[in-house]
């Protein structure tokens, strides 16, 4: 490989056949003059411009299109020189630290020198060691393409702002499912919105047995094994559902709060009680509509309940797992819209309540295709305000585009599957993170189960892996509608 | 077709190659043929009206290529290749051979020309420098002799074809000696083969005009006759030269036939090849395909550069332009001098 261009950040490498270098490989150019070297990483690469090659091509073919056949005698094997230089191919890679002494320093002001520096493909694991990629407390996403694993640090999504992005059926879930066992492992409380049913076994191995993390699995389904009951509500976190998910008028919710204070004053907090309250309160006819279609939203939602026996404590399980590690997996697969909202808000302003007592520490929060059930002014919140208490959440979307760009700008690790629609690399491509070019070039041929892990979690070295598989059972699956049907 | 080299050109070219010198890599340009003497020319202005003629012929063309890969600080290294394109049953096929590298110095100028004079052809001029071109002449007559080489191979292979040339059919000129192309032009027609050789530029003037751009208002294809062409001994025309328009676009060429030919299989000659190969601005395809197939591409010049480099350890660099160095934007460059 010889050096033959630097364009900004973007450098330029001759390369020849034989020389396997393909998009994400890394390379150490190394001017040992300078005692200096750079690490680059390959985002492109094409066809050197080669004077006459276009001619070359064209001559082999007549006017009817075919081949010509023939016999070249080529005593003086010229062929394979011909063959060397017109396959030679040019890199674009992209400049992503300066070795000296062994230590890396995000610098791209020097340039090596052309004639002296040697280029060589810089192996993952030295890379990862160059760069202290692993941790204490190791988590295996995946295979390198040399063969090597690709491991990062638990805490390096600790207090962090993730994402998972990549279209259908790439891996997104399994990758989720893969950080969130890990974090179990590690003994950590993780929160899952799981919107398609997907999580529940995460407790399960493929073939159906009990898996070493079972006992930390913890499923509610609202309105079946997961229901409330009013006096154990805040009505603060009650507030939020009524003005937030039910979109309650601020005078009626004034008036919600005067009924509240006289139901508990009572010691009378239970749904029968407070459908009553509203029926004989003294006000405006259309507060008391207004309060009343909202009374029957959270009846029919089937999620609040009088029966305290049915009522689930989300708090014990958030404490069960705060203990051994766990996750309190929402499933809000045969959930409705409003219902899920409803849900949503009241696991959020329970964490939020939780986190400010200090009853918990922190939560790692994993929300799959928040857009659908993510009031808009949360999303700031979660990534500014919730962050500070302690709630560290990971995005996970197929549809880039539903997640802001504020959010993008902020995330820390950005785990990206295969996209090759132009609009959602350019959403991608706006992650403070990386640069453009690397997230177009890159994550468009990236083959299905293949994720490019960005940010801090590879210390801002973008690597390519294979997320591993693992033992537990896929829940993930489309229902199809000619499975097991036999064509007559 | 009968392929086998002789072994000399291979060889001269490896031992010209093994003397460790300096490659200056330098404007690549080809040397135009010598020039040729008319006098007192006529072109016939009644065409001579052609039908193609659909009978089932071979049809086959050769041709060289040359071109300077670099200078050295004693001489210039130069790349030689030839293609014999043939079209039979309606599908083209070709033999390409070479390209074949000599390093060419004042020293041994002499030894590669003559010894692959007498390889190829059973004849040399001896060791006198009378007849050995000069440097500059090197590349364009190593072509000549690779190119007659492969003439005389298909003259002897093919019969009942036609058989077309790059060119002309003069001869008597150093790198084309009169006896060589009599051989070839007889031993063709022993094979009941017809020559044509088609002029890609023709020097031939009628009252100052070029013979290709006299051309009648009639509907091609048809053919001009040229008469009273008598060229300056030693040089010899060993065919009748025409003018040839043989598609509607405004394209002429001369084309010389075997003057041995009586006049009538001459006409009947290109009548089959209008009828056996495609036509494409007056030029056959048969011709034009080995054209293409010997010409060098930037990119196998880049690779000639390389096989020398790597093989025989010469390190190619830019001599400096002196025209640029002097005039600076308006130097045009050496080539052009």
């Amino acid at each position: 490989m010889k050096l033959y261009k630097k364009e900004g950040n973007v450098l330029q490498v001759l390369s020849f056949p034989g020389e396997t270098v393909e998009k994400g490989d890394y390379l150490l150019v190394d001017d040992s003059e300078a005692r200096k070297a750079l690490i680059v990483q390959v985002i492109d690469v094409q066809f050197a411009s080669i004077p006459g090659v276009l001619e070359e091509l064209l001559r082999s073919l007549p006017d009817g299109g075919e081949l010509i056949q023939g016999e070249d005698i080529d005593p003086l094997e010229i062929a394979p020189h011909i063959t060397f230089i017109q396959d030679a191919s040019l890199l674009f890679c992209k400049i992503r630290a300066t070795v000296e002494n062994e230590n890396l320093s995000p610098s791209s002001s020097w340039l090596p020198s052309r004639s002296q520096s040697t280029i060589k493909r810089l192996p993952l694991p030295t890379l990862l060691k160059l760069a202290k990629v692993e941790g204490k407390l190791p988590i295996v996403l995946g295979c390198t393409k040399d063969s090597s694993l690709l491991t990062i640090d638990a805490s390096s999504l600790d207090g962090r702002l993730n994402i998972i992005t990549g279209k259908k059926e790439t891996g997104k879930s399994h990758l989720s499912k893969l950080l969130m066992v890990n974090l179990v492992g590690y003994r950590a409380t993780v929160v899952v919105f799981d919107l398609n049913g997907e999580y529940h076994s995460l407790g399960m191995t493929n073939d159906g047995k009990r898996n070493a993390i079972y006992d930390k699995i913890h499923v509610l389904t609202p309105s079946q094994n997961f229901k409330l009951a009013l006096n154990q509500l805040n009505l603060h976190v009650l507030l939020g559902i009524l003005i937030h998910a039910l979109h309650l008028p601020g005078t009626s919710a004034r008036e919600f709060r005067h009924i509240w204070q006289s139901l508990k004053d009572r010691d009378s907090l239970t749904l029968h009680e407070l459908g009553e309250t509203i029926r004989n309160w003294n006000c405006n006819q259309q507060v008391r509509d207004a309060l009343f279609s909202r009374y029957h939203s959270l009846v029919n939602s089937g999620f609040v309940t009088d029966n305290i026996a049915e009522a689930t404590m989300l708090e014990d399980c958030l404490f069960k797992a705060k203990e051994q590690g766990g996750a309190i997996i929402i499933n809000l697969r045969n959930t409705g819209s409003i219902d899920r909202q409803i849900v949503v808000e009241y696991v959020l302003g329970k964490l939020v309540e939780s986190l400010t007592s200090w009853k918990l520490k922190a939560v790692f929060l994993f929300a799959e295709e928040a857009h659908l059930y993510l009031r808009e002014t949360y999303w700031d919140d979660i990534v500014t305000r919730m962050r500070h208490f302690g709630i560290f959440t990971t995005f996970i979307t197929n549809q880039p585009d539903t997640i802001r760009d504020n959010i993008y700008r902020q995330a820390d690790n950005i785990f990206l599957f295969n996209f090759t629609n132009e609009h959602d690399l350019d959403v991608v491509s706006r992650a403070a993170r990386v640069d453009a070019e690397t997230v177009r070039s890159i994550a468009r041929d990236l083959p299905p189960h293949h994720c490019l892990a960005l940010g801090k979690a590879v210390r801002d070295f973008p690597i390519v892996t294979k997320v591993k598989a693992m033992d537990v059972k896929t829940m993930g699956e489309t229902r199809l509608f000619f499975t097991n049907t036999t064509t007559g | 077709m009968d392929t086998v080299l002789p072994h000399q050109f291979i060889e001269l070219s490896l031992y010209s190659l093994r003397h460790r010198l300096q490659v200056n890599q330098h404007s690549i340009q080809q040397i135009n043929s010598p020039q040729e003497y008319v006098q007192t020319l006529r072109l016939n202005p009644e065409p001579i009206l052609l039908k193609p003629l659909h009978i089932e012929n071979v049809v086959a063309a050769v041709d060289t290529s040359t071109i300077k890969i670099g200078d050295t600080n004693t001489g210039i290294v130069i790349a030689v290749r030839g293609a014999n394109v043939w079209k039979q049953n309606g599908n083209y096929r070709y033999t390409r051979i070479g390209p074949f590298i000599f390093h060419v110095t004042e020293e041994n100028k002499s030894e590669v020309y003559n010894t692959l004079q007498s390889a190829y052809f059973g004849t040399q001029h001896g060791p006198s420098h009378q007849n050995t071109p000069n440097l500059l002449q090197m590349p364009t007559r190593i072509a000549t002799l690779l190119e007659r080489w492969l003439q005389k191979m298909l003259s002897r292979t093919i019969s009942n074809g036609l058989i077309l040339f790059d060119g002309s059919l003069t001869s008597g000129t150093p790198d084309t000696p009169t006896q060589r192309i009599e051989e070839i032009l007889g031993t063709a027609r022993k094979r009941a083969n017809i020559v044509l050789a088609f002029s890609k530029m023709t020097s031939l003037r009628v009252n100052g005009h070029l013979i290709t751009d006299l051309l009648p208002n009639h509907q091609p294809p048809y053919l001009l006759e040229v008469d009273g062409f008598r060229p300056r001994p030693p040089v010899v025309l060993l065919g009748n030269i025409y003018v040839a328009r043989l598609t509607r676009e405004n394209y002429a060429f001369r084309v010389d036939i075997d003057k041995e030919v009586p006049t009538e299989p001459k006409i009947e000659a290109v009548e089959k090849l209008l009828g056996n190969d495609i036509f494409s601005q007056s030029y056959p395809e048969t011709l034009r395909l080995a054209h293409i197939l010997c010409t060098f591409t930037a990119n196998e010049v880049l690779a000639m550069q390389h096989f020398v480099t790597r093989k025989f350890g010469l390190h190619v660099f830019n001599r400096p332009d002196m025209h640029k160095i002097l005039f600076g934007p308006y130097g045009k460059g050496e080539a052009y001098s």
